[in-house]
């Protein structure tokens, strides 16, 4: 026998020692066997927080196979996944309940928007009970005890407060260790969702502060007018962080303002909560999308996204933030013109014709590439 | 529509192999369980900074004088990358003995520096270098199917079944200089006396004639350019398409999560013999599953990446690579890599060797700590994000305290990647860096002689899990050597 075949035998000697019963999981194996993408849950309870908002209590439906809820960290979205009319869709909401306190559920705050698919439904047709299916807890807003500095700002227009006061329970908890205080505008006072949770905050929690301000009314309690300077000036520390979560109208205010403050870019961190992009022309193009075993012809409209063009189609196109920043939706453009509005994609990606349809909007007829 | 070979995982290995079929005209479909190709090997882009996941050392392909195997087979494939050599810039920490050192220069200025500390060493050392030279080729041979011949590689067989650190202590080599040797131990994920001589030899080639290189552009970049080659050539590959059920029957037949079906007549797997037999194969294998149970799954970890806004230059983080150890005896060491916030680590600065690593003054940071024990079993699911921070910030602290710079105040951006995380992307097992654990009579070299008899008809193995093991080069090269002989059985 040569030196290999010795060698060869004695590996072979070795593995016989060895049951040949099924191979085990580790531990790490189990946890990501458990591991789901999608969540299935059940409506518990459904609290009216102001004329056109409400807010969802979503706990684990058991029955379809969800056990436990996964946990998350304040700032996190999750993304809504409905069937409309046969329709597939998805919109993301960001957690507004406490982190810690993940078996009372889920909580997402629902503001309504005008001519809105999902919000409408949500607010008009959802009864306690109703099942909706989610996905996992997304995103990564919110504070980074590494990253960030111990005085926090925080800045909230309208509904981007929901991750605010998933973030102030948080502090309260003590899993975080900084002082917040979240600047927090609102039309009139009727407009302000969770007050009496700020109530709370305001009274009992001496690392958490709600500053409000009212820019349509004058009432005693509040600051009155857009969030300026003046009003920040007094909360700003030697380091701080400042994190915003609102319309993109009020990012570009704020950063004037933060400018003069002379905070540094590595110190302010937003979330994307919408895209305002909308061509004039209403024009409507040809949309052809080629599947994996498969390909679909349908219209696609200048002032719509193609993720939208293809969702109005009946084709299960995947997305989850819709606002280009999570790369879910990430597909190849074969041919036509189109116009991407900002987005965070990798520099190889963008060179060999990738695109985010959530926040693309077609110019000419469109070849698109979705392997699903 | 049946292929004539379908390949599961758009990795390094899984690309490798399609390009080789495609190229020999076979009919071929990739199915990629993620929405992009690359596996471990990728990039991702958080504010500003673009991260590459992996792949700070790519070893074995050398410049245009010493054109390593790596460059050879990627001219083969005619991908065309930009990469620059990184010559040694290391700055090394033994906290047992608070002693620092450097590792610049070539490799001949390492052995000449230890020449002067320790005479006499100059010649062992230049024996070993023979000796590699010797190892390698008879490694090839293997690799291509053919048997060394015993007189002209005595050294090869004298060393076959000896590991390391054994052969180096025979050698007389001081343990100082051992220890030195040895530091790269970290990037193979074997210590000198768990690791094949064989193996070690092999490494030792690479590192002294084909030098290192970092790619000028991302990960991605390459990525796509093995993609977009692999389907100019007619290969299908088929993303968000996780694998489910493998049918071994003479007609494979591949089920993916989505309820679709593929027939192939041949397998190759881009994952680790484990998970398939484990997860996708619902057939028992009594003589794998002996085999795999026999087998040690390579250590898993975590990786942080940061993105500081500061160049490195005003960071004082001058070298390419840093490492702290608690002893450079590395049998030892690896005793005190089993609990989460252990001293051992490897923090590399990309923008060292290359400018357009980050933008204009800003900084790259890659800190990296391996496990050698299942160190996450104890842990709560609901504190795991604690933990991931905790984690975080004592290995950042540790950094700035051994090198003695300030990192905190400058972070930007920050990812923490966990043995989880790293599972959940590519199906790892155990959230595996390394694929299988190189040890005992599971070194490349014993993978590569049994490879014969431990074929499965109909499925093959590539990637950092096969027969070479993890690293841009073994990977890309396992796709190759392993589809070549696919080709010529079938002729
Ligand atoms: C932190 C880190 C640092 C590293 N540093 C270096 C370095 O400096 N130098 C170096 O050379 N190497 C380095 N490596 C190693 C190197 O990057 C890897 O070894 C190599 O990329 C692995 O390639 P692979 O072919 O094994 O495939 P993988 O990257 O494991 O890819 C497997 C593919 O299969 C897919 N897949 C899994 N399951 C299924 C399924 N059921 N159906 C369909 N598809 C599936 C996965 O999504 C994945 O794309 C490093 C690795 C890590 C993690
Ligand atoms: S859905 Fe998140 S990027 Fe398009």
């Amino acid at each position: 026998m040569t030196k290999i075949d010795n060698l060869k035998k004695e590996r072979k000697d070795i593995a016989k020692t060895y049951s040949g019963k099924k191979i085990k999981d580790t531990y790490i194996d189990g946890v990501i066997k458990n591991f789901q993408d999608i969540q299935y849950v059940k409506i518990k309870d459904i609290i009216e927080e102001t004329n056109d908002t409400k807010s969802f209590i979503l706990v684990p439906d058991e029955d379809k196979g969800t056990r436990e809820l996964a946990s998350f960290r304040a700032g996190q979205y999750i993304s809504l996944k409905m069937f409309i009319d046969g329709d597939y869709t998805t919109r993301a909401y960001s957690l507004s309940s406490a982190p810690n306190k993940i078996n009372k559920g889920y909580r997402i705050t629902i503001k309504r928007v005008p001519n809105g698919l999902v919000s409408n439904i949500m607010l008009d047709d959802m009864k306690i009970g109703d099942g909706l299916t989610i996905s996992r807890p997304m995103g990564d807003f919110g504070y980074n005890k590494v990253r960030d500095e111990k005085n926090v700002i925080g800045i909230a227009g309208g509904s981007g407060i929901t991750p605010f006061i998933s973030l102030a329970y948080e502090v309260d908890a003590g899993l975080d260790d900084c002082n917040l205080t979240v600047f927090y505008s609102v039309k009139t006072e009727d407009d302000i969702i969770f007050k009496k949770e700020i109530e709370y905050f305001n009274k009992h929690c001496k690392k958490v502060k709600f500053v409000m301000t009212l820019t349509r009314e004058e009432k005693p309690g509040y600051l009155k007018g857009h969030i300026n300077k003046d009003m920040i000036e007094p909360y700003i520390k030697e380091f701080n962080t400042v994190l915003m979560c609102g319309p993109k109208a009020l990012y570009k205010t704020m950063n004037e303002i933060l400018g003069e403050f002379n905070i540094p870019r590595k110190c302010v961190h937003y979330e994307n909560f919408m895209v305002d992009f909308l061509p004039i022309e209403e024009k409507t193009y040809e949309l052809k999308v080629i599947l994996k075993n498969d390909f679909k012809i349908c219209e696609c409209k200048s002032n719509e996204t193609l993720l939208v063009a293809m969702e109005k189609a009946g084709i299960k196109a995947p997305s989850l933030c819709r606002v280009g920043i999570c790369g879910y939706c990430r597909s190849v453009i074969l041919d036509g013109k189109i116009k991407m509005i900002g987005g965070n994609m990798e520099k190889a990606l963008a060179q060999n014709d990738y695109i985010h349809p959530c926040i693309t909007y077609p110019e000419s007829d469109v070849v698109l590439r979705l392997d699903i | 529509m049946i292929y004539d070979y379908i390949i599961i995982g758009a990795g390094l290995g899984g690309l490798s192999a399609g390009l080789n079929l495609v190229i020999n005209k076979k009919k071929v479909l990739i199915l990629e369980k993620n929405s992009l190709p690359g596996g471990l090997f990728s990039t991702f882009k958080k504010g500003r900074f673009e991260f590459d996941t992996s792949g700070y050392d790519i070893y074995n392909y050398g410049n245009l004088e010493h054109v390593g195997e790596l460059q050879k087979l990627l001219n083969k494939y005619e991908i065309d990358i930009d990469t620059k050599v990184i010559p040694f810039n290391s700055r090394i920490k033994e906290l047992s003995t608070k002693k620092e050192f450097e590792l610049k220069g070539e490799f001949e200025d390492l052995i000449l520096e230890l020449g002067d500390s320790y005479p006499g060493v100059i010649e062992k050392l230049k024996e070993l270098v023979k000796i590699s030279k010797e190892i390698h080729e008879g490694v090839e041979k293997l690799l291509i199917d053919e048997i060394p011949g015993e007189e002209e590689y005595t050294n090869f067989y004298k060393y076959l079944d000896k590991n390391a650190l054994d052969v180096l202590k025979e050698m007389k080599i001081p343990k100082e200089v051992i220890n030195k040797l040895s530091i790269w131990w970290l990037d193979i994920g074997s210590p000198l006396n768990k690791l094949s001589f064989i193996d070690f030899m092999d490494f030792l080639e690479k590192l002294i004639f084909k030098k290192d290189v970092v790619l000028c552009n991302k990960n991605l970049d390459f990525i796509m350019k093995l993609v977009n080659k692999y389907q100019a050539l007619g290969g299908k590959i088929y993303y968000n398409s996780e694998v489910i059920n493998i049918i071994n029957e003479d007609i494979k037949i591949v089920e993916t999560k989505d309820g679709l079906q593929y027939k192939g007549k041949y397998i190759i797997c881009d994952l680790a013999k484990r998970y398939v037999f484990k997860d996708l194969i619902k057939d028992e294998y009594k003589d794998v599953n002996k085999l795999e149970n026999a087998r040690t799954i390579g250590a898993n970890g975590v990786v942080i990446y940061l993105g500081l806004n500061k160049s490195y230059e005003e960071l004082g983080l001058n070298n390419y690579k840093y490492y702290q150890f608690v002893t450079l005896d590395s049998g030892t060491n690896i005793k005190y890599m089993n609990n989460l916030n252990h001293n051992t680590w490897i923090g590399y600065v990309p923008n060292v060797v290359n400018e357009n690593a980050s933008p204009k003054n800003t900084t790259i940071l890659v800190l990296k700590q391996i496990y050698f024990d299942d160190v996450f079993k104890n842990q709560q699911a609901q504190d795991y994000e604690t933990i991931r921070n905790d984690i975080a910030d004592n290995l950042i602290s540790q950094f700035e305290e051994a090198f003695m710079v300030d990192i905190k105040e400058y972070i930007e951006e920050i990812s923490i990647a966990t043995p989880f995380t790293i599972e959940r992307i590519t199906n790892s097992v155990n959230g595996s860096m390394y694929g299988y654990m190189k040890k005992g009579y599971d070194n490349s070299i014993h993978r590569i002689i049994s490879y014969d008899d431990e074929e499965i008809a109909g499925i093959s193995f590539v990637g950092a899990s096969s027969l070479l093991g993890s690293g841009v080069d073994n990977t890309i090269y396992s796709g190759y050597s392993v589809t070549n002989r696919l080709l010529k059985e079938k002729e």
